[in-house]
């Protein structure tokens, strides 16, 4: 039963985050002024520039530090990386593609049933806090994959993790104890 | 008592006095052992006429007392670090908890807790008034007290969820569970604020009751308590006679008006709610209800699935409309008189734009027919486009809003890709994002496989593009670039006065230890490796200078007590001074007589020493007012706001190192290490 209802829940990759490195130093001025799509906050001293393809933002330093978010897989983070970086090579910079990696990924997940959260904070004592004064949802920690779980009473739960991978596990192992502390209806 | 030999009589009965602290042998008298450690408790008399234990407490975990026998006057402060803290934050903790009238018994927890979370350095990086807060806060949740974070948080004009961070790392870290809010433990103390009287106790159950309701009713979950416990209390006010409004208890429960109304409506909505007040003391109703979320969903899902089933029943008239019209329209058209022959012609070319055009070119009195007859022709025309199935959505039924998906597919096929010659174009923009990337990490190369340039190319803006874009910009962020150009202006300003400053960030001073030698001569030795070597003095001559200067000439006995203490002090202020950029400092003004006075001895070894005056660049450096030995003053001085260590260089040997390490303070440390 369980086994199947893990093929069944479908988990929904809503935000993937990504840096990599140009190795080469970014003028953030050129860049604002001939890139059509960017925001230049001279302020913080960083360039935003979004992309429509794969729908993506970036953050952009002189350092030649790029931040990417907003894809919705990591093949599509790193396409919209790489684009990211052939359209600054294109504006004249040097521009090495190195150090890429995905740093964290947000995920929805919907169960088919809703949870009573204090019966389950009360049996998973460590790990999940709940504060009804602070937040509607359990967060969940599991320290093993890095993974936060913030789990509602409507039983849809965000997943938080450094990779997709990670982020299923979590769901995987937190099935059993959310399924005990299911509503019956 | 280790079966010692008496060393006079060769006996082994000796005795171990713990009070006196000494070892005798009974048999010859002869004392073994003097000052052993003894660990007897003794008394003093208090001026009062009681008496009090002596000794001192010292912490575990804490440093003890180093005896510094050497400088070390800073670390007579009192306590030490952590013992301060602990007192610190037991004061705070009474401060606040007496505002929140707690207990004696909840306060010594709270500190406890704040001992804990000290040792556990949960301090460092945080406000003390919110790690106190917090630990507050987990007394209240483990003692079940009826005070909420917001009361904590109106306490100290804190922001709740700042304390509620701090309060659930504390928790985590303590590894203590804090038990879950039950809504049922603040209702007295709502019910108290609200005045009830007599009734108080009444009404307070009537609101557990509905609040329990309200649980087995799933209105609780992940809601703040207090939400729940303002609209019970409303409901049993008014369940009692009492006319409480809703700004009233608002005002008691600290929740928003809207969240109020909305419990209320949720509560509204379950079968509860249809209970007379007698029916609802006695029953209770068996079944429960789902969460107001879940049914907000449901009832999207259902509003959703009625459309769906509601536009299908409107095609479906629709459809039957049009047949009828239709039916009509034939039957008028045969009982009217044929199309002209252009007309006609240009009616069965069948392109939908001539038959548009066709009431154009044409002569006043046919009008009104032709039009009639070319509306119909149009009609005919798209039904015969779109075929049977979307035929009868796209006759022009005005109402239902068909309309707009009409033309669409309408104008769909007209001028289709492939007609205008661009087909190749759009596949490939298609195609372009699905192109597999591939590993490019190994050798930092941007893989181009997939990468449409022709778009890319788009995200570069031409010139005139980047014209407008800068102005746009420019106008954005006026306030800004001013601010910039300000700040520019004072700091060109202030460089050509030469006062400017850079604003280094301030390093702390790091204590020193205090160096330990047994000459002046290794002192100075050591001195110089703690501290940077500065190229610009000779050490030998240095060295050699202690020798003569030793015996210090009686006149420095004035200037030495001063300086060792203005010395270290000097040093520390130094690093202030530097950094403020006020030349009138009185410390500064105690450097220069400091400085002037060493170069004075100086001049007898011949040599040009630098000096700094940081602060004091313009100021001509008197040394007559404070020099009494006159003689050829040879020193220069510069203003190099680097050149400390050379000052210190400078000192050392004029004055003896003794001194310069604080000599003077042995007999305080002494006593103060030997105080009882």
């Amino acid at each position: 039963m369980d086994a199947d209802s893990d093929v069944a829940l479908d988990i929904l990759i809503t935000n993937v985050v990504c840096v990599f490195r140009t190795r080469c130093h970014l003028n953030l001025r050129k860049i604002a002024l001939e890139g059509a799509n960017v925001i230049y906050k001279r302020d913080v001293g960083k360039v935003l520039m979004k992309l429509r393809k794969p729908r993506i933002t970036a953050t952009i330093w002189s350092s030649g530090k790029i931040i990417c978010t907003g894809a919705t897989s990591e093949e599509e983070a790193k396409f919209g990386a790489r684009r990211l970086a052939r359209s600054l090579q294109k504006l004249g910079f040097q521009v090495i593609f190195t150090d890429f990696k995905v740093v964290n990924v947000l995920a929805v997940c919907n169960m088919p049933f809703e949870i009573r959260l204090p019966e389950f904070t009360k049996n998973n004592r460590p790990h999940a806090s709940y504060e009804p004064e602070l937040h509607p949802a359990v967060c969940y920690r599991i320290k093993s994959l890095r993974a936060t779980l913030q789990i509602f009473s409507t039983g849809i739960i965000t997943v938080t993790g450094p990779n997709v991978k990670a982020v299923a596990t979590a769901v995987e192992q937190i099935y059993p104890f959310v399924f005990e502390s299911r509503k019956i209806l | 008592m280790t079966g010692r030999v008496c060393r006079g009589c060769g006996g082994t009965d000796i005795e171990l006095d713990a009070a006196r602290g000494d070892a005798v042998c009974t048999g010859c008298g002869s004392v073994l052992e003097d000052n052993i450690i003894v660990s007897e408790v003794q008394f003093v008399e208090n001026s009062g006429g009681g008496s009090s234990a002596v000794g001192q407490f010292v912490s575990l975990d804490g440093a003890g007392k180093t005896p510094t026998l050497g400088g070390g006057f800073h670390v007579n402060l009192g306590k030490e670090s952590r013992a301060q803290t602990l007192q610190n934050g037991r004061r705070h903790i009474h401060h606040l908890g007496s505002q929140l009238q707690l207990n004696q018994h909840c306060l010594d927890t709270a500190f406890n807790f704040f001992k804990m979370a000290v040792s556990k350095h949960l301090t460092r990086g945080r406000k003390m008034a919110h790690v106190i807060a917090a630990c507050l806060y987990l007394v209240c949740r483990t003692e079940g007290t009826p005070h909420m974070l917001l009361d904590l948080s109106d306490l100290l004009q804190v922001n709740v969820y700042v304390l509620g961070k701090t309060f659930l790392l504390l928790a985590r870290e303590l590894c203590i569970n804090a038990p879950a809010i039950d809504p049922c433990l603040y209702i007295p103390r709502f019910a108290h604020l609200l005045e009830f009287g007599e009734k108080n106790h009444e009404v307070s159950m009537t609101a557990l009751r509905l609040l329990q309701r309200m649980k087995r009713d799933w209105m609780h979950t992940g809601r703040r308590p207090s939400g729940l416990c303002g609209a019970a209390l409303l409901v049993a006010a008014r369940m009692h006679d009492f006319r409480r409004t809703v700004k009233e208890v608002i005002s008691v429960v600290k929740v928003c008006e809207s969240t109020l109304r909305k419990r209320l409506t949720e509560f509204e909505d379950t079968p509860t709610s249809q209970l007379t007040i007698d029916e609802f003391m006695k029953i209770d109703l068996e079944e429960e209800c789902d969460p107001p979320s879940y049914t907000a969903g449901q009832r999207k899902l259902r509003m959703k699935q009625l459309e769906q089933v509601l536009s299908k029943k409107l095609e479906e008239v629709e459809g039957e409309i049009s047949s009828y019209q239709d039916a009509i329209e034939i039957e008028l058209e045969n009982s009217r008189p044929k199309a002209k022959g252009a007309l006609a012609n240009l009616s069965k070319d069948g392109s939908g734009e001539d038959a548009t055009s066709s009431p154009r070119c044409e002569e006043d009195t046919e009008d009104e027919e032709l039009e009639a007859a070319a509306s119909h022709m149009n009609k005919d025309f798209y039904r015969e486009l779109l075929g049977d199935d979307g035929g009868s959505e796209a006759a022009g039924d005005p109402d239902g809003g068909s309309r707009p998906l009409a033309l669409e597919s309408l104008l769909g096929p007209l001028p289709t890709a492939a007609s205008l010659g661009i087909s190749d174009s759009i596949r490939e923009c298609i195609s372009s994002p699905s192109g597999d990337p591939k590993d490019s990490s190994g050798d930092g190369e941007l893989d181009l496989s997939g990468i449409d340039d022709l778009e890319i190319d788009r995200y570069i803006l031409n010139e005139s593009e980047a014209r407008v874009k800068a102005e746009l910009w420019m106008r954005e962020n006026a306030e800004y670039l001013r601010e910039q150009k300000e700040k520019e202006a004072r700091i060109a300003k202030e460089k050509e006065l030469g006062i400017y400053k850079e604003h280094k960030p301030k390093k702390s001073c790091k204590r020193r230890e205090p160096i330990l030698a047994s000459t002046a001569g290794e002192a100075i030795e050591k001195m110089l490796e703690q501290k940077k070597i500065s190229s610009k003095i000779n050490y030998s001559v240095l060295r050699d200078l202690n020798s003569k200067g030793g015996g210090s000439p009686p006149r420095d006995d004035s200037q030495p007590p001063e300086r060792a203490s203005t010395k270290k002090l000097s040093r520390r202020k130094r690093a202030t001074t530097r950094n403020s950029a006020d030349p009138g400092t009185s410390t500064g003004k105690r450097l220069r007589p400091l400085l002037s006075a060493q170069p004075a001895k100086k001049a007898a070894v011949g040599e040009a020493l630098l000096l700094s005056s940081p602060a004091l660049g313009a100021e001509p450096v008197k040394p007559s007012a404070v020099l009494v030995e006159s003689g050829p003053v040879s020193y220069h001085p510069e203003e190099d706001a680097d050149e400390e260590d050379a000052e210190d260089e400078d000192g050392e040997p004029c004055v003896s190192a003794l001194q310069m390490m604080g000599g003077n303070d042995y007999g305080c440390d002494g006593d103060e290490d030997d105080g009882y």
